[in-house]
């Protein structure tokens, strides 16, 4: 890991290297520059267009527009030259020889995934976001129906588990939580996405992560949880988790392991102990902020929407459950054994 | 002197009922050991099978459950008279009966409440019966259900609070089934042999010692 990022920064270097050793008419325009008219759909048009807010919080921003479009002069456009683009394996060669070697591969390149002018983290995507992305190629109502075959309640892990929670390895997995909002305002109008204007009229001009960080120290406890989803103000609004991985392979396949349904079913209550509040950003991307460690596994109103059955199961409840079961063994028991220390009266009885 | 009455006791849709209704309980019971600790029980291949397993045996005792109602309230109509605690069961079945089962039962004298094909229970029985097939059952049927499949039902599943909720009543409900089914079948090993009671419920006829000079008793 290490030694990738190393690389990786070596790679970055050299590239700003080369870019100061290059001719000064080559600087002479900036990434702010291309921003004029490339922030514009009027001047470029809708393809070439790029949305300057979004663009500048991806990593991509920092290295700058001639970093990838480097055969760019000032002439540009009327040189009439079309720009050069880098290669995405040339930073991500490693994610790129993983890629080449997967199905994958053979039918969609880097390009038909990820726009570079727009690309984010994996945690500052939402799960939802990231099966949307899936969807455009794997039509819905075909993966639902060929899931079915197999996967019992499909539709409700299609719908609450990102594609790549299974499809991509990753060593770790949390409980990404994100705010979902009734959407037409009727009585049983669908929940989705909350977006982050929407979540603005809910907050009072206050932050949105307040909504559910009551106090505002960048930590959500089990307390403000519950606080959360027992306010009937808010009850438009709702918590919604997913198991979201830490870290994505490119390999993107059906992993054998993934058939079993332990794999995430049966992790007990030891695992599943780390969780974040997902919030909606105002450039569309999300940020995380912790949530108290085991918060998922509180018996009633931690997360009142999520649970994973075998995974997620409250250790309070089991011994409440225990205490019953031993409740319905008192008689047996206790009668029994009253039963066969007096069965000499009850042969005498007969007699 | 005492001779056998034989009383036919448990009509044949009843015994169904009730031999169908053990089956799933026990597969339920079994699944579901699994289905929540699945890290350390294993009793099937696989997660999916005792997942299938348990949805498969929730549904036999659903429909079961359905079967035995119909038969009492529509076809016999005596379930009001067989199930439901009277005045007199209140006032001093219960405790007649509570005596036996705790006192006299271990000095060897008999059962006070001798069945009939109206009066299967005594007020003990009634009053367990009637929270278990009129609360208990229908509960943990009706929250199964809605956990079988999430998605469509998903509202009604957000109007008891959430799934949390739902499935904490489900699961306390049924550890309070599986409780019962304990006690059961222990007072079902209490006739006068432990067969006794058992056997009616198979062929449907119970045997009664009748004294046949029941002035002479004292």
């Amino acid at each position: 890991m290490i030694t990738q990022r190393l690389n990786k920064a070596i790679q970055i270097g050299l590239l700003l290297f080369l870019l100061a050793l290059a001719p000064a008419i080559l600087l002479a325009m900036d990434s702010s520059d291309c921003m004029d008219c490339h922030s514009d759909t009027d001047m470029v048009g809708e393809d070439l267009v790029i949305e300057a807010r979004t663009f500048d919080n991806t990593a991509h921003a920092e290295l700058g527009c001639h970093t990838c479009h480097s055969s760019i002069t000032e002439e540009h456009p009327d040189d009439g030259l079309a720009p050069s683009k880098a290669k995405c394996a040339d930073c991500h060669d490693d994610v790129d020889e993983e890629y080449s070697n997967s199905l994958h591969a053979e039918n969609a390149a880097c390009g038909d995934c990820h726009n570079p002018h727009r690309a984010k983290g994996l945690t500052a995507v939402s799960g939802h976001d990231m099966n949307i992305q899936c969807f455009a190629c794997h039509e819905h109502d075909a993966m639902q129906s060929k899931h079915t075959e197999w996967l019992p309640q499909a539709d409700l892990h299609i719908s609450m588990v990102p594609c790549v929670s299974c499809h991509s390895a990753s060593d770790d997995y949390v409980i990404s939580l994100y705010i979902i909002k009734r959407q037409s305002g009727t009585m049983f109008g669908d929940f989705e996405l909350a977006s982050y204007d929407e979540l603005n009229t809910f907050s009072d001009g206050k932050p949105i992560q307040e909504l559910v960080d009551l106090n505002a120290d960048s930590y959500i406890s089990l307390a403000e949880l519950r606080m959360f989803n027992l306010d009937r103000e808010k009850k438009q609004l709702r918590l919604q988790g997913m198991m979201t991985p830490e870290r994505l392979s490119h390999d993107f396949q059906i992993r054998e392991d993934r058939w079993d349904c332990s794999f995430c079913h049966a992790s007990g209550p030891g695992a599943m102990q780390v969780s974040y509040l997902s919030l909606a950003e105002s450039d569309g991307s999300f940020k995380r902020v912790t949530v108290e460690k085991g918060a998922v596994l509180d018996a009633l109103y931690g997360t009142p929407d999520f649970y994973m059955v075998g995974a997620t199961r409250s250790t309070a409840l089991n011994y409440m459950g225990l205490v019953i079961l031993a409740g319905g063994m008192v008689l047996p028991f206790g009668h029994g054994t009253i039963r066969f220390l007096t069965r000499k009266n009850r042969k005498d009885e007969e007699k | 002197m005492s001779s056998k009455n034989k009383i036919y006791l448990q009509p044949t849709p009843v015994r169904i009922w009730h031999w169908l209704n053990a089956l799933g309980m026990i597969t339920l019971c079994v699944t579901a050991v699994q289905i929540r600790f699945p890290e350390h029980i294993h009793l099937f291949a696989n997660y999916k099978t005792a997942i299938l397993l348990h949805n498969a045996a929730g549904l036999v005792v659903t429909f079961s459950f359905s079967f035995w109602f119909i038969y009492y309230a529509l076809v016999t109509r005596n379930m009001f008279k067989i199930y439901v605690p009277s005045k007199d069961d209140l006032q001093n079945g219960l405790l007649r009966q509570a005596k036996f089962y705790l006192l006299t039962y271990f000095l060897g004298r008999k059962n006070p409440h001798h069945p009939t094909p109206e009066s299967k229970f005594n007020p003990m029985q009634k009053s367990a019966y009637l929270a278990i097939m009129f609360l208990l059952v229908p509960l943990v049927s009706l929250t199964g259900l809605l956990l079988t499949n999430v998605a469509p039902m998903r509202e009604l599943v957000m109007l008891l609070g959430g799934l949390k909720i739902l499935i904490a009543i489900h699961f306390l409900l049924a550890c309070s089934l599986c409780a019962f089914l304990f006690t059961h079948v222990y007072l079902a090993t209490l006739g006068k042999t432990p067969m006794a009671y058992i056997k009616p419920m198979w062929t449907g006829w119970e045997e009664e010692d009748v004294d046949d000079h029941p002035h002479s008793a004292s």
